[in-house]
């Protein structure tokens, strides 16, 4: 299954970046241009109080097993090995250096010197391999584990106190690693628990964790970034209704609110003292086509689909015109990303041939929706009848959508936050795809895509992955008609809020300042 | 059964006060009957919220570790978890511990689910008294000067605006109060009640003032409007019309014969509003997101997080078991016919009654 995506933190947190990974050492990425006015020079001190939204899952503190709101707390108390640059690049961190063996079957990680834990230990290679045994652990049952199953857990070298070696499981590729570990890598010590010693090397140090209602921070002033964070104190309030969190930010009781619906952006951009930023990325919104459904197996019933969905028409009305069109692929930004194939178009005459050819002129699917995904549900369906098909939406609460689907469910709403072509493979249909909510196994995709994450040459991955993109658009599953814009609102009190790729600029709780201070 | 010869006779609680020369009121066997009848209510309504959130669809593993988790992965935390168990067997294991105080760990936060739970209880008492503080004295009066100028301009106008407010949804109330007093011109109290955990919420009044306004507008009609009922009923009865015959002053009648008769209903209204404001102020926590009991509930149920639905289910039982007797209790100690008999008739319906008969009770 994949992540459903508006407004969902988890999937608006998880990795994201490019995939050109190959031999980086210090991973300086590009840097996007940033929105927004020269705020000046950042000031330190003050309190910042972000408003979070999470309807239900207040989350714990656990590094790596974050949910719901736990995971903007893991960005203010976990620093990790990478992080990602405003243009979705994976740099270092943590991380002095990455270096990926020619073959992709090994990586060599080197941390920094001089690395500080908030409880004065000093970062060795032995939390670095504690954290990744830690994550891969299954008896942590960590939702994230499969994010890094290629790592061999049992074969880690330390080749220094600073220096580790991380080795694939046979056949498998790391290449793609820096991409699927950012987000829930925490580096933690070898003392560490997630209940009793919450302690990592980020910007601030927890001071109190009330779940569901509000968790403070303080400084921490061994941070690895020199300055860095400005504000002496954090704060993380927890809201359950966007609206409430909309009105907290008008009347100032908070300073920033991330993942601002489309709707709510237009009143909070008209309210005085408040700014909305907004971030072109390239989030997927999908409709999943379960190819173990009768008439899906059929890959012209498939394309007919595809064939369908008028996208302009999907952005325009489900997003509200604040996202851009997709092409059944995702990741249009990786640098091994196939522009030559052509944009696929609105042809409703040629799907309806497609679909009397495969023998259902007047075919009859449900599209199982989550709250995110019901408005494009509902356009597409519509769409979908003009053409004489008739489409149901079935709705569910996020609990019951969560669930492995059944194999009869024909179509579910889905997406991911944008990532490199690799790991949004490992999300979506991989052979070792970690929620395969399509069940697409195509065996030449497989090896194709197997061949790539060993192969950490952007240019010798190029015709690997355009191959393997001719086939997701000619035989795929996957019917991805647009990615969305993601927004946050902050009064104008507060520096360090821009524009950027990574779907989400509420996790650099270190960049932010205030200017009253 | 027969006792044996020689054997004292078995004798029962009441016998034995008795015995001992202690009056016992009438009522007491009623009282314990009914504290036991409440313990029952307490473990039914537990075993049934159990079974029902097990019964809801989804697991409550996959829940917690969401989407992108392994099926392996879920697998093992089910077992971690216990789930993989009959669920007689869960349940009773989980008896078994709360009877010893311990409610388990939030599945989804991993903390002590009875402290998360009795907090968020406490800041949802502290809004049910700020609101019952404030409405209950404000309906007396408006009720009892509505029953006494029934029909009257006064009557009138009051009537047509607790309709009003009646009719006016709850949560339009709400955002109608946020862009009065806080994001409007007027801007004088907070918009949202992001209480500090740290603090008492009585030592943070300013966050109370909004939902408990809302609540109040909630609740006051219904109070004001049984008041106004009871006592009119009752100042129709024919002990009044005698008093007034005999020359009485009116002031007299109404508030030394007429109030104190009128009362039992109102007092099972009031235990009404009561569990309203403490259960049914959900949407008052939403949309000023208050921390009370109704916001973490529907959390907890989204979540299907076990342990914390069972905590706040059995604590809200209690409570509403624990109101429901004060109420009763009240009415039989200010109702004669039910103070003296061993037998109060107090059951559903009992109100109607009450009402009815409230002038020659």
């Amino acid at each position: 299954m994949i992540a459903p995506l508006l407004l969902d933190r988890r999937g608006l947190l998880a990795t994201a970046g490019m995939t050109g990974l190959g031999l980086l050492a210090g991973c300086g990425g590009a840097r996007a241009p940033q929105a927004g006015v020269d705020e000046g020079k950042p000031r330190r001190g003050g309190r910042l109080r972000i408003g979070t939204i999470e309807p239900t899952q207040a989350g714990n503190l656990d590094a790596h097993k974050p949910v719901g709101a736990g995971i903007i707390r893991g960005w203010a108390i976990y620093s990790k090995l990478w992080e990602w640059t405003k243009a979705c690049e994976p740099t270092g961190a943590l991380a002095e250096s990455t270096e990926i063996a020619p073959d992709g079957q090994s990586v060599v990680i080197r941390l920094h010197q001089g690395l500080e834990f908030h409880h004065g230990k000093t970062v060795s290679a032995e939390d670095l391999v504690y954290s990744i045994r830690r994550i891969s652990d299954p008896q942590l049952a960590s939702p994230y584990a499969g994010l890094v199953a290629a790592v061999n857990r049992d074969t880690i070298e330390t080749l220094d106190p600073r220096t580790v070696r991380l080795h694939a499981h046979p056949g498998k590729g790391l290449v793609a690693l820096m991409d699927t570990w950012i987000s829930f890598g925490g580096i933690v010590p070898t003392d560490y628990d997630p209940v009793h010693n919450v302690v990592g090397c980020g910007p601030f140090r927890l001071k109190s964790f009330k779940p569901g209602q509000r968790s403070t921070f303080t400084r921490f002033e061994n941070y690895f970034k020199p300055g860095q964070p400005y504000v002496d104190e954090l704060e993380i309030i927890e809201f359950k209704d966007q609206t409430a969190r909309a009105y907290a930010l008008q009347s100032g009781q908070i300073d920033l609110a991330d993942l601002v619906p489309v709707e709510q952006a237009q009143l909070l951009r008209r309210s005085p003292g408040v700014k909305v930023v907004t971030s072109p990325t390239n989030n997927v919104q999908s409709l999943d086509m379960n190819v173990l459904h009768p008439a899906l197996s059929d890959v012209r019933v498939r394309q007919a689909l595809r064939l369908l969905a008028d996208r302009p028409d999907l952005v325009k009305r489900a997003l509200h015109g604040e996202g851009t069109t997709g092409n059944d692929l995702y990741s249009p930004h990786d640098p091994t990303y196939d522009h030559d194939i052509a944009q696929r178009a609105h042809d409703p005459d040629k799907a309806k041939w497609l679909l009397a050819q495969a023998g259902h002129p007047s075919l009859a699917l449900t599209i199982t929706a989550n709250a995110a995904g019901a408005p494009a549900a509902l356009v597409f369906a519509e769409q979908a009848r003009k053409s004489g098909l008739d489409l149901k939406v079935e709705r569910l609460d996020a609990a019951s959508f969560a669930v492995p689907a059944p194999p009869g469910r024909a179509i579910t709403t889905g997406g991911i936050p944008a990532r490199g072509f690799l790991a949004s493979a490992l999300h979506y249909d991989a052979p070792d795809a970690i929620i395969n909510r399509t069940n697409f196994h195509d065996p030449r995709f497989g090896a194709l895509i197997n061949a790539a994450l060993s192969q950490p040459d952007v240019e010798k991955r190029k015709p690997l992955v355009h191959e393997a993109q001719h086939i997701q658009h000619d035989r795929g599953s996957l019917l991805i008609w647009g990615f969305t814009h993601v927004r946050a609102a902050a009064r104008d009190t507060i520096g360090g809020l821009v524009a950027e790729k990574t779907q989400f600029g509420g996790w650099r709780v270190d960049e932010f300042w205030r200017k009253d201070a | 059964m027969a006792t044996q010869a020689g054997a004292p006779p078995s004798v029962g609680i009441v016998d034995r006060w008795q015995a001992a020369r202690l009056p016992l009121p009438g009522w007491f066997p009623w009282l314990a009957g009914r504290l036991l009848a409440g313990f029952g209510t307490v473990l039914a309504v537990s075993a049934i919220v159990y079974l029902a959130t097990l019964a809801l669809p989804s697991d409550p593993a996959r829940v917690i570790l969401g989407p992108e988790a392994t099926d392996k992965a879920v697998a093992i935390l089910r077992e971690q978890l216990g789930l993989n168990r009959p669920i007689a067997v869960q349940y009773v294991d989980w008896l078994r511990h709360v009877a010893v105080g311990d409610f388990g760990n939030s599945l989804d936060s991993n903390v002590p689910a009875f402290g998360l739970v009795i907090e968020r209880l406490g800041n949802s008492i502290a809004l049910m008294i700020f609101v019952l503080l404030v409405t209950a004295p404000a309906a007396f009066l408006l009720g009892v000067a509505m029953a006494v100028k029934r029909d009257s301009r006064f009557d009138r106008t009051a009537m047509t605006l607790l309709i009003g407010f009646k009719a006016v949804p709850p949560f339009a109330i709400a955002v109608a109060l946020i862009l009065l007093f806080s994001t409007g011109p007027l801007a004088i109290l907070p918009a949202v009640s992001i209480l500090d955990p740290s603090l008492s919420p009585f030592a943070q009044p300013l966050y109370l003032v909004l939902p408990a306004t809302t609540l109040l507008l909630l609740v006051l009609p219904f109070l004001t409007r049984l008041i106004r009922a009871s006592l009119t009923e009752t100042l129709e009865a024919d002990y009044i019309a005698a008093a007034r015959l005999r020359g009485l002053p009116e002031r007299r009648i109404v508030w030394r014969h007429a109030v104190p008769n009128a009362l039992p209903p109102v007092i099972q209204g009031f235990a009404m509003a009561t569990r309203m404001v403490l259960g049914g102020a959900l949407i008052v926590e939403v949309v000023f997101s208050y921390p009370g009991i109704g916001s973490a509930l529907n959390a907890a149920i989204e979540t299907r997080d076990i342990p914390v639905v069972q905590a706040i289910a059995l604590l809200t039982a209690i409570a509403v078991v624990f109101i429901n007797l004060v109420a009763d209790f009240a009415t039989v100690l200010l109702t004669p016919r039910l103070r003296t008999t061993t037998r109060p008739r107090l059951r559903s319906g009992t109100g109607a009654r009450l009402r009815l008969r409230a002038g020659g009770a």
